[in-house]
């Protein structure tokens, strides 16, 4: 099982590199996303922003229960979907991590953003079927960005595995939270 | 000008950091897969390359399975960046 280690010849630099990059690429290759999780991932943000939109218009206990409830519900779905990577691959990659929890990324970013702006502003006018559709689309966006990023990985392992740790992911949505519940008690 | 590094002059161990370098943390199992080496074998090098501060390694668990988590540390990402640089140079200077 000592494989391509005698295929090489030790001396020449090339060949030590070119079977070095073969093995990172034999991993990340192998690598499978959790069935689901594009449907999964937007479904959850969809959630998380209707319920955002409609407590941030609410001010009210109940709104600030139904908003932390869905920042709940995306991270609950966002744990599940990195714990059934981590088993499936028999890697953590903080890249995706990032992806999925913070979104990070001009797509990803971007979309959500408008998404829920523009859910927040329908739930105030109490248009809730703008608010669905708003949210719906930020959902898709946001996933859409996981899927570009899974793409780039693929093509360039190495540049795009790093993300936050999940000590900082955990870090940061506590603090999403907390400003959360600072946002609605202002109101 | 950074040289060649004699801990990562062995092509395994040059293997297991640049394998490494595509994830943020691997599961010794899939590690060992991606080499295609054997069990000693690859313990042999990641003992070596910790002991250097290259590499770290962990006890975990992975579907119920006590496992050894590996990952790449600081001072290894930077020695691989600059081992592979001398690498690319000797190259450039053959051809």
């Amino acid at each position: 099982m000592e494989s391509n280690l005698a295929q090489q010849n030790p001396d020449d630099p090339r060949s030590e590199l070119a079977v070095a990059d073969e093995a990172r690429q034999r991993l990340a290759a192998g690598l499978r996303l959790p069935r689901g999780l594009h449907p999964a991932l937007a479904a959850a943000v969809a959630v998380q922003v209707c319920a955002g939109a409609y407590g941030i218009a609410a001010q009210t206990a109940a709104g600030l229960a139904v908003a932390l409830a869905g920042v709940a519900v995306l991270m609950g779905v966002a744990a599940l979907l990195l714990y059934q990577f981590r088993r499936i691959n028999g890697v953590r990659v903080d890249g995706l991590s990032s992806r999925i929890v913070l979104g990070t990324g001009g797509t990803s970013t971007l979309v959500y953003m408008v998404g829920f702006g523009a859910a927040t502003w329908a739930a105030f006018e109490s248009r809730w079927w703008l608010v669905a559709v708003a949210a719906v689309a930020a959902g898709v966006g946001y996933s859409f960005g996981t899927l570009q990023w899974w793409h780039a990985y693929r093509h360039d392992p190495a540049a795009h595995a790093n993300g936050a740790s999940p000590r900082v992911l955990a870090a940061l949505a506590a603090l999403a939270c907390l400003g959360l519940v600072a946002l609605l008690i202002a109101g | 000008m950074a040289e060649l590094d004699p801990l990562i002059h062995a092509p395994a161990r040059l293997q297991v950091l640049t394998t490494l370098s595509a994830v943020s943390e691997a599961e010794f199992a899939t590690l060992r897969a991606a080499i295609e080496v054997s069990d000693s074998v690859l313990s042999k090098h990641i003992s070596t390359l910790a002991d250097a501060g290259y590499v770290r390694s962990r006890k975990g668990v992975r579907a119920g399975r006590r496992t050894t988590w590996i990952r790449l540390t600081g001072a290894g990402r930077q020695a691989l960046r600059e081992h592979v640089a001398a690498l690319r140079r000797l190259i450039d200077a053959v051809d």
